[in-house]
């Protein structure tokens, strides 16, 4: 069909609460969308289903032409989906460096027999090592490299948490919020990096956002969801200006 | 293998064991610690059932309420010694752990001690000890089969209506469900924790009070139960109060009946590898339904 | 006995000791410091290497020395080693060869123990975890004292004399062997936090929920702690018994889960040095508190080694409310396995 992400139809609820009530989207290659709503309305869990660390009660989700429903996050994050979390959660006691070198997949030092010889491993840490550099430029994160993750400002731990994605050579990233509580020209500055690596390399994002402020001049489509379910999809100006979502946000 | 007198054994030690189970799950949903010093309670209450009855000649079941005061006291010491200051200091599960564990050495080492102290100065018999002696038969059976299970049946009920039917218990169950909540609307959780910690202490009390009645005992009787008290817990469920009831039963079918059972397909050696059932029990609990035999019903929701 | 000779004896008892702790404490470390896995039970991983040692090693000694006897390698023990010692002693090199095999059985031993204790909870939530580790802990001793042809019941048994060879010496000769496999296995800890897999088990303890988002499978990671940290456990008991040169069923939770905790809680959790540091200073007061002790003896109504679990236990509680990060204080941040490119 061509989309790089398809959710149909799914459903979640805990216990009394639905929390998604039958969401049907699609996310197509190469663009940059986002996903809004009031507190509430299921967006946080519908990243957590596609990313397996919940399972839909009903519903599909297909990933290009393969159904990952249901699949665990170790997997999805092997077929090449990155999400990052609302609140960035570091790996304390690791360099900025090191928490972006865990995110390298299949890094054959990780195996026990591997680990053993040096030589087996010591190019792939080279490259991985370049790869997360670059990209720590690309965040401005170069002076930090060394710093425990523990040590770092709300708003680098949200640079290290896209960094990571970035690590990943994911062709979609889910993004949980990634510029709250980021100053705003700091906020400007990651749009327009996602942007940049949109056109650099093809990749697709998908977020979700509150600051519309900010958000809305880079993306390519918005999903408004409200209560579980899905409002309204398309270009900005189409969903903005549509009169079911201003109601949904004035009655929130 | 004899029916009759295997079904004893195994009421009386699931009632002990249910009952040492319960202040584990107790203590485990308000103070979110799996207590190592349970052993040590247990091993207390017991020689203070074997001293007051050896040294000062009175009944051995008086030991019960005399232990229930002092262990219960022990494990206000334990909470308000070790706990309580890691607590404010928010240190970790395992740190928390790691107290409970040390003060279960020291627990070990003054048992020891006054177990040396009645061989040496006493000069009574102090490690591999049994009252059963001493016990009286109701209906051709050990004593201690009564009581036991009427110590259980009477701590439950207690338990229940303290839990659902007094201010205490309401507040005690509130700061297990939410105690942030709790704290807010007034409730002195540091207090209720304390009262758990009380509670537990003298349910292991009673509990290890009237093992000298049915086992020998001697001062690593704790140690050596603790694996199957913490079985117990597990299989009913570590987060449902009533399900160490549940545990202690199957616990104690499958190690009582279970031994008899295997000794006489295979023979008497088997007995030597008792201490291995709670382990197999354990293992398949966990792998099966870790979240106990209660929390198999609730697999819906999930 | 002259008073260096008694230094020297003291210091060489002292070391051995503190080789074979340091070989668990590393064990343990990299299992809770490094991992984040509070195993409450490398009692059974270290009793496991004992014991195999001691039961597997004469009866390997006697088929691989090619030796034919009726007589019973656990029941006429004495009997049969020595038929075993005087060719041990003659060679020192099929010596050495024992040993590294009786060590190679107590890491397999260990890994064994330390598998089947972490199998039903590895997947589990750290408390599910500890409790098992712990119940596990207990059974060996059980086994080891009622099932007479594991290792001979209650009274133990021996086991050959891999160090027969060095004479007088011997205690020195064990000594040295104890330190080089300590020091191999420490400096194998430092390597190992170097790899990427040191890095992602220090991650896992972190942040399991986003090391699981980042593909990383939680339970093959903690497996291969608990397996590598066992084996260790294993070596140490295995060494244990060569060094003393019998096992008996007497390990005890005290010694060999406990006393480990208290060291790396001492030097400080999650450091190999912290644990090298804790290791020594314990060893070294408590050798040096028993020859003191031992004036108390005959004074007190009970057997004074009660007075250490006293001592210690309130030590412990003392560390934890008010230096839990350990009397050696370690820097902030961990030695990075990485440096960036400049």
């Amino acid at each position: 069909m061509g989309s790089l992400l398809q959710v149909k139809g799914v459903k979640r609820s805990f216990g009394n609460l639905h929390a998604l009530d039958g969401v049907t989207l699609n996310v197509e290659p190469k663009t940059v969308s986002i996903l809004i709503g009031p507190n509430g309305s299921g967006k946080t869990t519908l990243v957590n289903v596609i990313t397996g660390f919940q399972k839909p009660d009903e519903g599909q989700i297909h990933y290009g032409s393969t159904e990952i429903t249901g699949w665990s996050p170790q997997q999805v994050y092997g077929a090449g989906i990155a999400r990052t979390f609302q609140i960035p959660s570091m790996f304390g006691k690791l360099t900025v460096l090191e928490n972006l070198l865990v995110a390298e997949k299949n890094h054959p030092g990780e195996s026990f027999a591997k680990s053993l010889f040096k030589r087996l491993w010591a190019k792939h840490e080279a490259d991985a090592v370049e790869k997360a550099s670059k990209i720590s430029q690309l965040l401005g994160l170069s002076e930090q490299l060394n710093t425990p993750a523990s040590l770092l400002s709300g708003g680098q731990m949200k640079l290290v948490e896209i960094g990571r994605a970035l690590m990943s050579d994911a062709n979609l990233y889910l993004l949980d919020e990634p510029v709250s509580g980021v100053n705003p020209t700091l906020a400007h500055e990651i749009f327009a990096r996602i942007i940049r690596l949109r056109e650099q390399y093809g990749i697709t994002f998908f977020i979700i956002e509150h600051r519309l402020d900010i958000a809305l001049k880079y993306v390519d489509y918005v999903n408004a969801m409200v209560s579980g379910k899905l409002l309204a999809a398309g270009p900005p100006e189409q969903v903005i200006n549509d009169p079911k979502v201003i109601e949904a946000y004035l009655g929130a | 293998m004899e029916l009759l007198p295997t079904i004893v054994g195994w009421l009386i030690y699931s009632a002990l064991l249910s009952l040492m189970a319960l202040g584990v799950t107790l203590l485990y949903k308000t103070t979110k610690v799996a207590n190592f010093a349970h052993a040590s309670f247990v091993t207390v209450a017991a020689y203070v059932t074997y001293t007051s009855t050896v040294i000062l000649s009175r009944n051995p079941y008086l030991g019960a309420p005399i232990a229930f005061i002092v262990v219960g006291l022990v494990g206000l010491l334990l909470f308000y010694a070790v706990l309580e200051p890691m607590r404010r200091r928010n240190s970790s599960t395992v740190m928390l752990m790691i107290g409970t564990l040390a003060f279960d050495i020291i627990m070990l080492g003054i048992t020891n001690i006054h177990a040396d102290y009645l061989n040496t100065v006493f000069k009574v018999p102090s490690r591999n000890v049994l009252l059963s002696g001493l016990d009286f038969k109701f209906m051709g059976e050990p004593g201690i089969l009564f009581v036991a299970l009427g110590t259980l049946a009477l701590c439950t009920v207690a338990m229940y209506l303290l839990l659902n039917f007094t201010t205490l218990g309401i507040a005690l169950r509130a700061s297990m469900e939410n105690p942030s909540l709790s704290e807010a609307i007034g409730i002195n959780v540091s207090m209720m924790l304390a009262v758990s910690w009380f509670i537990a202490g003298g349910l292991a009390g009673v509990a290890g009070a009237l093992l000298p009645l049915w086992i020998e005992i001697s001062p690593d009787i704790g140690t050596v139960l603790l694996a199957s008290i913490f079985c117990a817990s597990i299989v009913g469920g570590l987060d449902q109060i009533y399900g160490a009831i549940l545990g202690g039963l199957l616990l104690g079918f499958f190690d009582v009946v279970g031994t008899s059972v295997l000794a006489s397909v295979v023979g008497p050696w088997i007995s030597f590898y008792e201490p291995v059932i709670p382990l197999i029990v354990l293992s398949v609990t966990l792998i099966v339904a870790p979240r106990g035999l209660a929390g198999l019903r609730l697999r819906r929701g999930k | 006995m002259s008073g260096l000779d008694q230094l020297i004896l003291f210091t060489t008892d002292l070391l051995a000791l503190f080789a074979v702790y340091l070989i668990i404490n590393i064990g343990l470390n990299l299992q809770q410091g490094i991992t984040g896995i509070p195993n409450f039970g490398i009692l059974f991983a270290v009793a496991g290497g004992a014991y195999f040692t001691g039961g597997l090693s004469t009866r390997l000694a006697l088929s691989l020395l090619g030796i034919h006897t009726d007589l019973s390698p656990i029941f006429d023990n004495v009997s049969v080693l020595a038929l075993i010692n005087p060719i041990l002693k003659s060679q020192p090199i099929i010596a050495v060869g024992f040993m590294i095999l009786f060590l190679a059985i107590g890491g397999v031993a260990g890994a064994a123990m330390g598998l089947i204790s972490s199998a039903p909870a590895v997947r589990l939530r750290e408390d599910y975890l500890a409790i098992t580790l712990l119940a596990f802990g207990e059974i060996l001793n059980v086994i080891g004292i009622g099932y007479q042809p594991l290792i001979g019941g209650p009274p133990g048994v021996s086991v050959p004399d891999v160090l027969g060879w060095a004479g007088e010496f011997r205690f020195y000769a064990g000594m040295f062997a104890l330190l080089f496999v300590a020091i191999a296995v420490f400096a194998y800890a430092g390597y190992l936090i170097k790899t990427p897999l040191g890095r992602t088990l220090r991650a896992i303890r972190d942040n399991e929920i986003v090391a699981r988002s980042l593909g990383k499978d939680i339970t093959r990671y903690r497996t291969v702690a608990i397996l590598i940290g066992s084996t260790l456990c294993g070596f140490a008991g295995s060494l244990w018994v060569m060094y003393s040169g019998a096992v008996t069923p007497t390990y005890a939770r005290f010694d060999w889960t406990f006393l480990p905790w208290l060291m790396i809680l001492l030097g400080g959790m999650g450091s190999n040095r912290g644990a090298l540091v804790g290791t020594f200073i314990f060893v070294a007061l408590d050798k040096l508190i028993i020859y003191y002790k031992y004036t108390f003896a005959g004074i007190l109504p009970f057997d004074i080694v009660w007075l250490n679990y006293l001592l210690l236990g309130l030590i412990t509680i003392l560390i934890l409310i008010y230096r839990p990060e350990g009397l050696v204080r370690t820097w902030q941040k961990e030695p990075s396995s990485v440096q960036p490119k400049k």
